[in-house]
């Protein structure tokens, strides 16, 4: 190849990545810079900040570390990402991919029924479990545990933060089951049949071979579905806007409750700017962890 | 694992776990199948007196389902068609380029990927707000005044087509990008250099060779965009107000959220129809899950 045609091609290159340069620097890129910026100063979209927002260096951060509200939310962040997607997903999810190993006729049934609620939008995933969790004795989770002999009870507003944790590993199971999957499809039969061999047992193979093999899968599961379960919003703010009384208020919800509810545009950010610098410290971990070849 | 028969033992716990994990996870849509079907269904989950379509056919006529749908449809087909459009020569160029700019770029949009967009909603609305008053400025100066409503529904930031595409698109982007790149990596680049060889300039390549090359990698990348734009709440919510461009998730929002007797036949109805293209593109996008996110990232 001539070097005129070398160089042709790079610029072709410069020219085909450009569109899409300008559209992620305009569309998060920028607004990511702004938001610092933005944290920076008393902007409020409504009140007397609203007409000359003015820049108040640290003070928007000085108010986070005492507001209760902020820590709250972080509080239920935290629980929230432990117990449905580092616990309930990934238990569940690598339990089904376990037992859904062997072949049997209603397997790729089975397969189906876990994986549908990860494909449904989290509106109507919401919505189906408004009519779940709905209180009174006609209830369907109400009538399920009416066979158990507990009494009917209010689901969402009784025990709120446990109901979004369980929507949350229902909606995610599917998908830790598909990762955990093809993690133990890397693990080689003759493992397991050498292990038998030497007379192990099953708790034995699960904590000897399967789990240790698996730990690069869990590894990676669990980065991704730490960052995909902070970015949560539409799932839980369709079913509970964040109440009652704030008690599902996950920090993206507190954002947008602070930022387009009390119209506190600077507070709203220096929150944002947070979470964001929280999501890049788990993304450069992803990124080593993944030693992504470019 | 090498199948050794099971105990019948293991077999009762191995088929009594998934039979509950099975329960758990289709109950939900028992309620919103049955409730679809039946003109008296209510919040709870009971057997219908009556099953017909009758509120299918309430959702086109006495509700603007048919406007909400094709909004919908109009929004996440163009995002998902500009993503294609940007993903395939971006990956392409990502792929086949040596620069310097290439490992930066690769970098910079696996973080792009792990920013919430609660986080950028604020600075969002800003610059969403910026570019609508520049469009309306452009738009009032060449479209007469009686029009200008109608034509920022197209071009509009805010309240708009355009603006929401172009958000949906780049939000989408990075995953698509990093599919095709890829994707490209393993199409060796023979076809090509023999394609040049033969003389032909790059747009008989692109429509010859790496096209119909591209097509699975195409499949996917726009697959996974449309499932992420269709079930996207967040941007709708945020950016889109005025009724007639309200979208699905918005419409089944707020009819869920209306003070007066709520309609659950009708909302069901409406759910049901905007579940119906999730759940066909998540089943024809799940032979691409493992290999897009085993080294990927989650959509």
């Amino acid at each position: 190849m001539s070097v005129s045609f070398t160089r042709r091609e790079a610029w072709r290159n410069r020219f085909l990545i450009l569109p899409s340069v300008l559209l992620l620097a305009a569309f998060v890129v920028y607004p990511a810079g702004f938001a610092v910026y933005t944290s920076l100063t008393n902007e409020a979209l409504s009140g007397p900040a609203a007409m000359n927002p003015r820049f108040v260096g640290f003070a928007n951060y000085a108010k986070l570390l005492t507001d209760q509200n902020f820590w709250r939310s972080l509080a239920i962040t935290f629980w929230f990402v432990l117990f449905s997607a580092i616990i309930g997903q990934l238990v569940l999810g690598l339990l089904s991919a376990m037992l859904l190993n062997r072949r049997f006729a209603l397997r790729p049934l089975v397969n189906a029924i876990i994986l549908m609620p990860n494909a449904v939008p989290e509106v109507v995933a919401a919505l189906m479990w408004a009519s779940m969790l709905a209180a009174g004795e006609y209830g369907t989770l109400n009538n399920i545990v009416a066979w158990f002999g507990v009494d009917p009870q209010r689901w969402l507003t009784s025990f709120p933060l446990t109901m979004i944790i369980i929507v949350n590993i229902w909606r995610g199971i599917g998908f830790a089951m598909i990762l955990m999957t093809s993690g133990l499809s890397s693990i080689s039969d003759e493992l397991y049949e050498a292990a038998r061999m030497d007379g192990a047992n099953t708790s034995q193979i699960f904590r000897r071979i399967t789990l240790p093999l698996l730990v690069p899968t869990i590894f990676l599961y669990l980065l991704v579905s730490t960052v995909s379960t902070i970015a949560i919003f539409g799932l839980v703010f369709a079913l509970t806007r964040g109440g009652p009384a704030g008690s599902t208020e996950l920090v993206g919800i507190y954002i947008y409750n602070q930022s387009f509810n009390s119209y506190q545009l600077g507070y709203g950010s220096a929150v944002a700017v947070v979470v964001l610098v929280f999501s890049l410290l788990v993304g450069m971990l992803y990124v080593r962890a993944l030693k992504v070849d470019v | 694992m090498a199948e050794r028969p099971d105990t019948p033992k293991t077999a009762a716990s191995r088929y009594g776990l998934l039979f509950v994990i099975s329960l758990y996870c289709i109950m939900p849509f028992v309620w919103l199948l049955t409730a679809a079907f039946d003109p008296g269904a209510g919040l709870f989950l009971e057997v219908p007196a009556k099953v017909d379509l009758s509120n299918f056919f309430r959702v086109f006529q006495e509700e603007d389902g048919l406007l909400w749908l094709m909004n919908s449809l109009i929004v996440c087909g163009g995002a998902t068609l500009l993503v294609l459009v940007l993903s395939g020569f971006g990956g392409y160029a990502l792929s086949r380029t040596h620069a310097w700019w290439k490992r930066p770029f690769l970098y910079a949009i696996i973080l792009v990927r792990v920013i919430p967009p609660t986080a950028l909603i604020v600075p969002l609305y800003k610059v969403m707000l910026t570019c609508n008053l520049a469009i309306a400025g452009v738009v009032r100066s060449v479209v007469p005044p009686d029009y200008v409503r109608s034509v920022m529904r197209f071009v509009g930031f805010i309240d708009g087509y355009l603006g929401l595409i172009l958000l949906l698109a780049t939000m989408h982007l990075p995953l698509a990008l990093w599919i095709m790149k890829t994707f490209f990596d393993s199409v060796s680049r023979e076809y090509e250099e023999a394609a040049i060889m033969d003389g032909a300039t790059f747009g008989q390549r692109l429509r010859r060779v790496l096209l119909p090359l591209a097509m699975p990698g195409l499949a996917a990348s726009g697959l996974f965009a449309f499932i992420a734009a269709w079930g996207d709440f967040l941007f709708p919510l945020t950016f889109i107000s005025s009724p007639e461009l309200k979208m699905l998730p918005l419409g089944i929002y707020s009819a869920f959220l209306r003070d007066s007797q709520i309609d659950y036949g009708l909302l069901a109805a409406i759910a049901v129809i905007y579940t119906a293209p999730a759940i066909i593109a998540f089943a024809l996008a799940r032979r691409f899950l493992v290999q897009t996110f085993g080294g990927g990232l989650k959509g």
